[in-house]
């Protein structure tokens, strides 16, 4: 009926499977897209704005509410620029903390990925048992900073308080199972016929285009890219870590949730590897009580969960209040691959497309 | 029944041709402070300032000097006791763990490479708090970013970020622009910067890093900066018909809500009528202000 016949459609802003308020306008020939464009800033608030209108400690609530599904991460990198910007020295057992939370954080994200990724393309189960590890993730977040999503969970120079007593059973005891509940994820998908259907083949972006449009994360990793910020530029307490970077050459869906899945192990094994080697002392540095900035720029980018998160910022001598603030969102770089990745495929393909990328329009808009 | 003995309905005012133009500079509540400084990094300027704090230093410590042989002198003339002779002040040292990084003079060989090529078109090169730092003159940032991404002792594959800042104060350049490169395969990063006055469209980095598109779509957006020869320079993140660029300094941060133009252009006095009404309710006087 539609053959040699384009039609313009608009997938969302409200549709189920875009994620938030993601609007794609896709032209079609019959079932295949011919042109895709994604249309964003329905969620735009202003953060670099309000940010350069706060003191330096204010910005924190902001990286909350950017991306909230790894809102540890966002925090990480804000507090790491800050402290870059300030030339302040973190106490060792704070930063073993920090990477503790990160990692926690990092599983958060892939699950809720895995989740809302597996419930779009149409497999149900996987989402339940998902949730129910997230879950034991966010109570721990809650035991450390009182919150589970908008954790606010850092301070520049530290942390603001050391972990909760008990905190060490909490983890002992999610570290003892989760193996076992990747495994059950695995069970339910790496055979299952559907999925490997759905997945394998489709949304393909090889490693030069990736690089080019400035693609990280598991995204690039699965295109055959070694390229993880935690061993290229370490931070925290990631030079310490014994871990290995999971890569994958097919460029496809199916290849980016292997990847993640591997991430997951390799995120546990951090986890044990900060437990073990915990350091004993100060969480917090000796700072004044108000930071007053230099003449003086950073750019510092860290590994989220979805790729590199960069924080820019320009300091003002005398002036509590960063000059410029500027985020480097990694949904927001990665999106531009979307008509890459989907244009020529089929429409079902683009849902696919854009879970594997794994965005949260909370951040692409700011 | 005539019309006439039925009641009127109550006139209606009528409502203000739109668009409405809210001139937000003229309301007390949105007077924009405009930054006074340039807080430009930049090594030059960092040691033209020590030089010249240096300079008042020893110059504070001479007139002190001074004083004292002044003052020594009149004692002994008049008799009394010699005052004390003065001692140079010591900065004082803060006891936290802060050390604030300053521009240093550039040591590594890529910023070296980088001015060996352009020449007369690399500005400045220095380091800071570990990030190497190369600005370019405004016309040869494609070149610049060409060299980075093609030269074989460089290579940086990937454009990370692009934004910009806005310097209302500067003079001779109102934005600067920066280019935040990552070479993946030589674990390094390289930060190039151009200063552009208004209305000065730069090269579009697209051609060479295809990742720059939405970036530059959104420094536009934020910043009002147009890009020369950008496939899709269009808004990003506001609608179309956004008035302004909202990352300039001289953009208000207060809101142009209800609350404004409700007592600005009310429509026939309804508004405050009933805000007047809902006041005297809650027995607050709108109307004359509390005698202090």
């Amino acid at each position: 009926m539609f053959k040699n016949e384009e039609m313009e459609i608009n997938l969302g802003p409200q549709h189920p499977s875009t994620h938030g308020v993601l609007r794609v306008k896709l032209r079609l020939d019959g079932e295949t897209i011919t042109h895709c464009r994604p249309m964003i800033g329905y969620l735009h608030r202003g953060v670099e704005k309000i940010c350069e209108n706060q003191t330096f400690f204010q910005g924190q609530v902001w990286t909350d509410r950017m991306d909230y599904c790894s809102a540890v991460a966002n925090n990480l990198g804000w507090a790491e620029a800050n402290e870059k910007l300030f030339g302040i020295t973190v106490p060792r057992r704070a930063q073993y903390i920090r990477t503790m939370l990160n990692e926690f954080n990092r599983l958060a994200s892939h699950l809720i990925w895995l989740a809302t990724h597996a419930l779009d393309i149409g497999a149900m189960t996987v989402f339940l048992y998902a949730f129910r590890e997230r879950e034991d993730i966010l109570d721990m977040n809650e035991a450390f900073c009182g919150s589970r999503l908008t954790t606010t969970a850092f301070r520049i120079g530290g942390l603001r308080e050391d972990l909760p007593p008990g905190f060490e059973k909490l983890v002992k005891k999610f570290l003892a199972k989760f193996p076992d509940c990747i495994a059950e994820y695995e069970n339910l998908l790496n055979e299952n016929r559907i999925w490997k259907k759905r997945t394998i083949g489709v949304a393909k972006l090889s490693a030069e285009d990736a690089i080019a449009l400035g693609v990280t994360g598991p995204v690039l990793r699965a295109a055959g890219v070694p390229y993880d910020i935690r061993k290229a530029f370490p931070y925290a307490a990631y030079a310490e870590m014994n871990f290995d970077v999971p890569t994958r050459t097919e460029a496809d869906t199916y290849a980016r949730y292997l990847v993640r899945m591997d991430e997951m192990r390799q995120s546990a094994r951090i986890i044990q590897q900060c437990m073990d080697g915990m350091p004993e002392g100060p969480v917090m540095a000796k700072l004044p009580k108000i930071l007053k900035a230099e003449v003086n720029e950073v750019y510092h980018a860290t590994e989220a969960p979805k790729g590199e998160i960069g924080y820019y910022m320009v300091g003002e001598k005398g002036s509590g209040n960063p000059y410029r603030f500027h985020v480097r969102a990694p949904g927001f770089i990665n999106l531009q691959a979307l008509p890459k990745m989907a244009e020529g495929s089929l429409i079902a393909d683009i849902v696919a497309a854009i879970g594997t990328l794994d965005i949260v329009l909370g951040e692409i808009d700011r | 029944m005539s019309d006439e003995t039925l009641p009127q309905p109550p006139e209606t005012p009528e409502a203000p041709a739109g668009p409405y133009v809210y001139d937000y500079a003229a309301s007390p509540q949105r007077q924009i402070v405009l930054p006074k400084t340039v807080p430009l990094p930049s090594l030059k300027t960092y040691e033209a300032e020590v030089k010249a704090a240096a300079a008042a230093d020893e110059a504070k410590w001479q007139k002190m000097l001074a004083d004292f042989e002044t003052a020594k002198a009149k004692a002994e003339a008049e008799g009394k006791e010699a005052p004390k002779p003065p001692v140079r002040p010591v900065p004082r040292k803060d006891d936290n763990d802060m050390k604030t990084p300053w521009p240093q003079e550039a040591k590594d060989d890529d910023l070296h490479r980088l001015q060996e090529r352009l020449g007369g078109k690399a500005e400045e090169i220095f380091e800071q708090a570990g990030e190497l730092t190369c600005q370019v003159s405004k016309e040869a940032i494609h070149e610049a970013l060409q060299l980075c991404r093609q030269d074989i002792a460089l290579n940086y594959e990937m454009l990370a970020d692009q934004t910009a800042t806005h310097y209302p104060a500067a003079t001779g350049f109102a934005f600067s622009v920066v280019y935040h490169l990552t070479s993946i395969s030589r674990r390094k990063r390289l930060r190039l910067r151009i200063l552009v006055p208004e209305g000065f469209q730069p090269e579009s980095a697209c051609g060479v890093y295809p990742s720059a598109n939405w970036m530059e779509r959104e420094i536009y957006d934020m910043l009002g900066i147009r890009f020369a020869n950008h496939p899709d320079m269009t808004r990003i993140l506001c609608p179309e018909d956004w008035e302004g660029h909202p990352l300039r300094k001289d953009y208000p941060v207060v809101g142009w809500g209800q609350r404004d133009i409700a007592f600005r252009e009310d429509r026939g006095g309804m508004l405050e009528r009933i805000a007047l009404q809902k006041a005297g309710q809650l027995g607050i006087n709108l109307k004359q202000p509390k005698a202090e």
